[in-house]
């Protein structure tokens, strides 16, 4: 059974929301296990006790600190929640911010914020945030305290409920200027070229047209493999040669020249009849495709 | 302090290549715990056993397996693994280009700075030009043998690149299990939430942000280390959600609008 991974408040000025976290994640990625190579079976991982030589139950083991010389200095869980009991329970939120001032890169893990409870005052203080947030694209930052670690939150409407999404701590964000930086300045009919070319190459966001090829392959890979068929890894491609400042210009009018009208189109499902789409699920090897409807075959192939 | 650069390659955009170094963006400052055996704190070794002869087993006797039937498994050395990376792992391609803001923040996913390799004017071209535009360029990036799907911008004046989740990795608001609301909140307690919200939209300010809850968490061990008894912090009682109104107003009353 799934449970929510963390349960409190949210709270801005006297408001209290009850809440419960959610992962918005579900996991996409090819798992493998470790197989024992002589025999065909399965490894299994278990915790040893080095000192007692022996095998240790997961129910038996805890945290603790290790100094520089090497002391363990064990941290209990009750400890860890002793030092900030509000912000365990509480995620108050110290003020909004456009979400067009906070750089991306400072995001990490993605959540939704469901309803703590089904009582009609937590719906209607919950349904209350997200229409006073709705309106403008802003952030609501906070902090918490999850697991013993402190998150900073950004909390933020999606669709019509509340998503939020832990960032990094200030401290954690390198400076971009440690990074070694071009110290010339671009001819501006260059850039102006650049530019033409990034308008001609532009499509509106959708994510649904990426596809996650890595996966595809790595897939074709293990039935190619099942089937006794031998892998061969692909040839490495030759590395590329930087484009220097003489060429750059021609480089950039040839690139503009093949852009035009290459433009990709966004991809439209909704005119493919329910034929196409039968062999476009086929193509993909989506499951139970024979079963579905039209609809349902739509649906599941926008969803990659 | 100097980076350290984690990955060289080339990005091509159409016929101009950029050569770049790739560094990561963020350093995490989490405190590190080991796993103890809490009777006689003793740390814990994780060791692989076989479940067949139920005997230890080194990390060189294991290979990866994918289960294709039950019980049974397709087994795939390293080089197999490496097979589905690609063909042009040194290059990222950078095919076309979407406005930055038009990506919803739960798709970024990790973040990393380029830096200038070798040759400078492709670099500050590119960098110019994303700047100018507002746009991400989206293309395929091939790390440790896997390939990630990608997002370059620029920075004041460096380029940044984002990995990206899958469009299918993400839970989307109506797969959620949500309470139905019987009773909306008013258009007066809306409005009043809507004032308070006003009252408390600032400019970001990273540096009003800081984990002090890592330096309560070493506060804690020093202590601990000294054989010294833990601070406690008592909890201020909260009132109830009950009247959303009256709780509205006060909170306007506080802010002085």
């Amino acid at each position: 059974m799934p449970r929510p991974l963390w349960k409190g408040t949210v709270s801005f000025g006297l408001v209290s929301v009850p809440v419960e976290m959610w992962s918005a994640l579900r996991d996409r990625n090819i798992r493998f296990r470790e197989i024992h190579t002589k025999d065909g079976s399965p490894v299994r991982h278990v915790r040893y006790c080095i000192d007692e030589g022996k095998k240790v139950d997961p129910s038996e083991t805890g945290r603790a600190y290790e100094l520089d010389d090497g002391r363990l200095i064990p941290i209990t869980d009750e400890e860890l929640e002793g030092l900030e009991p509000e912000k365990t329970q509480t995620i108050e939120i110290d003020s909004f911010t456009p979400r067009s001032q906070v750089d991306p890169l400072r995001f990490d893990h993605p959540y939704y914020l469901v309803p703590g409870d089904k009582t009609v005052g937590t719906v209607r203080a919950y349904r209350l945030l997200v229409e006073a947030m709705a309106e403008g694209d802003l952030l609501a930052l906070g902090e918490f305290v999850m697991r013993g670690r402190e998150y900073l939150a950004a909390i933020r409407v999606r669709g019509d409920v509340l998503s939020l999404s832990t960032m990094h701590f200030p401290a954690e964000v390198r400076s971009s200027e440690d990074v070694p930086g071009p110290a010339e300045v671009p001819g501006k009919e260059e850039v102006e070229n650049a530019v033409s070319v990034i308008g001609e190459r532009s499509v509106d966001w959708d994510p649904a047209s990426y596809r996650n090829q890595h996966r595809e392959r790595l897939m074709a890979v293990i039935k190619k493999k099942d089937k006794g068929k031998k892998i061969k890894p692909p040839a490495p491609a030759p590395e590329e040669k930087p484009t220097g400042a003489p060429d750059l210009m021609a480089a950039l009018k040839k690139t503009l020249a093949e852009s035009r009208g290459k433009r990709r189109k966004p991809r439209d499902l909704s005119g493919l009849s329910k034929g196409e789409l039968y062999e476009l699920a086929s193509e993909r090897g989506l499951k139970g495709r024979s079963s579905m409807t039209k609809q349902q075959l739509l649906k599941a192939l926008r969803r990659g | 302090m100097a980076l350290r650069s984690i990955w060289n390659g080339t990005i091509s955009f159409g016929l101009v290549k950029v050569p770049v170094k790739l560094y990561s963006a963020i350093d995490p400052k989490g405190i590190a715990f080991r796993e103890i055996h809490v009777k006689d704190t003793s740390l814990l070794q994780h060791r692989r056993v076989c479940k067949q002869e139920n005997k230890v087993v080194e990390r060189d006797e294991v290979a990866k397996g994918y289960e294709v039937r039950p019980g049974e498994y397709v087994l795939l050395s390293n080089e197999e693994v490496k097979a589905a990376s690609g063909e042009r792992p040194k290059t990222i391609e950078i095919d076309e280009f979407v406005d930055v803001e038009a990506i919803d923040p739960f798709f970024f996913n990790k973040s990393y700075f380029l830096g200038v390799r070798d040759v400078e004017e492709p670099y500050a071209l590119l960098a110019a030009a994303l700047r100018e535009s507002g746009k991400a360029g989206i293309g395929r990036f091939t790390f440790h043998n896997r390939e990630y799907l990608v997002a370059l911008r620029a920075g004041e004046d460096r380029l940044f690149l984002h990995t990206l989740r899958y469009e299918d990795e993400i839970i989307e608001p109506g797969d959620l299990d949500m309470p139905e609301g019987r009773k909306k909140p008013t258009r007066k307690e809306v409005e009043m939430a809507r004032r308070l919200v006003a009252g408390l939209t600032e400019d970001f300010d990273p540096g009003e942000f800081q984990d002090e809850y890592r330096a309560a968490v070493m506060d804690l061990i020093e202590r601990k280390a000294a054989g010294k008894k833990p601070r406690k912090k008592r909890v201020r009682k909260r009132e109830k959600p009950d009247d959303l109104a009256k709780a509205l107003e006060k909170s306007l009353a506080a802010q002085g609008s």
